[in-house]
């Protein structure tokens, strides 16, 4: 139950951006609820990695999951077309998701230990065992893709800093 | 007097309720608390527990909205209109929070208001409750249960303080969920799926912390950028947009800032 990947180093050195977010898109959510946990530049990680800066632990997302579908055949079934400009209807509730795992202080960390070109995100799926149903256990992490998106930050990048309004 | 004239309304219905921490409720308070869950517990119509439990999750459509732009405001209205109907019952009650972060919770876990199986003679109302058959799938059983996690693995205070200090509404917004959706699998059981999860009475008291940090960014972020097509939005099952649960004094409600209790001897 892990997904490994790689990402290219960001150009910046650890001092010039003020936030890193790993972003995950289309991030399934129709099994059981599951904790994603994260780790960077530590392929071997695995359920009983534990979530220390020194085994590169970053973060975790959390799936709240719908279990299982409720309804007759076809009724999970997530239409990918957009919708009309006169459908007012919500999203599918099965719509896959978009989440963002903030890793600043994990990233900079990895850049001021490592000066490798690129680095390897592991993501392990932890299902916990405590749920009431008997939804299927099955391997329920699936997700599209992965961005890392970094902010420049102001001061590195010589922006003055806004006037002091004095508090008003 | 015409007999279209408004009627007089009492102090008591222009006050507003302040809703309270569960770790500070008084006796009465949480007496009333427990009255009015159990009482909406024991009626079967769309007066009752089920009937709002399963507006969120089972039996089919599940309103609730998850992972999107509306998760926030959804389930503020969700416990608005929760909130009133419970009041229908116990004139005086009002929902709590667990402040999950709190000392108390990283040593014991879940409240001890939400977890003594029993008050006195009685089974205590905001322990479990029934599941009807009508939600009773994938092998739920008849009762809610919780398998909860230790309690040094639930959020942090810093967690919070970090969420609360970012300024877009919906990056707080994705961020907070994230940690509600850590609690909920912390709880386990019912609690851990979101067909079920509204049918544990603990369910309510997560969800008041969830709005109450809400209202905490709200006070701290005082002008967020909301798009107009996200102000217009309505949050069915409810008559309520988006717009109209910003301002939770206008619902009729806010969050005591602490709680504290003398006893007359």
């Amino acid at each position: 139950m892990a997904v490994r990947l790689q990402l290219p180093r960001p150009p910046q050195s650890p001092d010039e951006f003020s936030r890193a977010d790993l972003q995950f898109r289309g991030i399934d959510h129709s099994g059981p609820s599951y904790e994603a946990r994260v780790f960077l530049d530590n392929p071997d990680a695995g359920r009983s990695t534990p979530r220390t800066e020194d085994a590169g632990y970053a973060g975790s997302f959390y799936v709240f999951g719908h279990g299982g579908c409720f309804g007759e055949l076809g009724h999970c079934d997530v239409k990918e077309a957009p919708k009309g400009v006169y459908d007012k209807r919500l999203s599918h509730p099965l719509t896959p998701q978009f989440k963002t795992l903030i890793v600043t202080e994990a990233l900079k960390n990895l850049m001021r230990r490592s000066r490798r070109k690129a680095f390897e995100v592991t993501v392990v799926a932890v299902v916990p065992d405590n749920i009431a149903s008997r939804a299927p256990r099955r391997d329920p992490m699936s997700f599209e893709s992965l961005s890392l998106l970094v902010d420049q930050d102001p001061a590195a990048a010589g922006v003055p800093p806004p006037p002091d309004t004095g508090g008003r | 007097m015409s007999a279209h004239a408004p009627t007089a309304v009492s102090a008591q219905a222009r006050a507003l309720r302040h809703r309270k921490s569960a770790e500070h409720l008084n006796t009465q308070q949480l007496q009333a608390l427990r009255k009015a869950i159990g009482a909406m517990q024991a009626i079967s119509d769309d007066r009752g527990y089920a009937h709002w439990a399963g507006l969120h999750g089972l039996p089919l459509p599940m309103y609730c909205q998850h992972g999107s732009r509306l998760f926030l405001p959804w389930h503020r209205a969700y416990l608005y209109f929760f909130e009133l109907a419970m009041r229908d019952q116990v004139a005086d009650s009002v929902f709590a929070w667990w402040d999950w972060t709190s000392p108390g919770s990283h040593s014991s876990g879940i409240p001890a208001a939400y977890s003594v199986r029993r008050v006195g003679s009685q089974q205590n109302p905001l322990f479990r409750a029934q599941v009807p058959p009508v939600a009773r799938q994938n092998g739920q059983p008849r009762q809610t249960s919780r398998a909860p996690g230790a309690p040094a693995d639930l959020p942090t205070a810093a967690d919070v303080q970090a969420v609360l200090a970012l300024p877009d509404f919906l990056d707080f917004q994705s961020q907070l969920e994230n940690i509600h959706n850590a609690v909920h699998v912390w709880v386990g059981g019912t609690m851990g799926e979101i067909p079920w999860a509204a049918y544990d009475p603990i369910f309510y008291a997560h969800h008041t912390m969830i709005d109450r940090l809400w209202r905490l960014w709200q006070i701290r972020h005082p002008n967020p950028h909301m798009a107009d097509d996200l102000l217009h939005q309505a949050l069915p099952p409810f008559p309520m947009t988006v717009e109209q649960t910003l301002d939770i004094k206008a619902l009729g409600y806010d969050y005591a800032a602490t709680t504290a209790h003398a006893v007359v001897t």
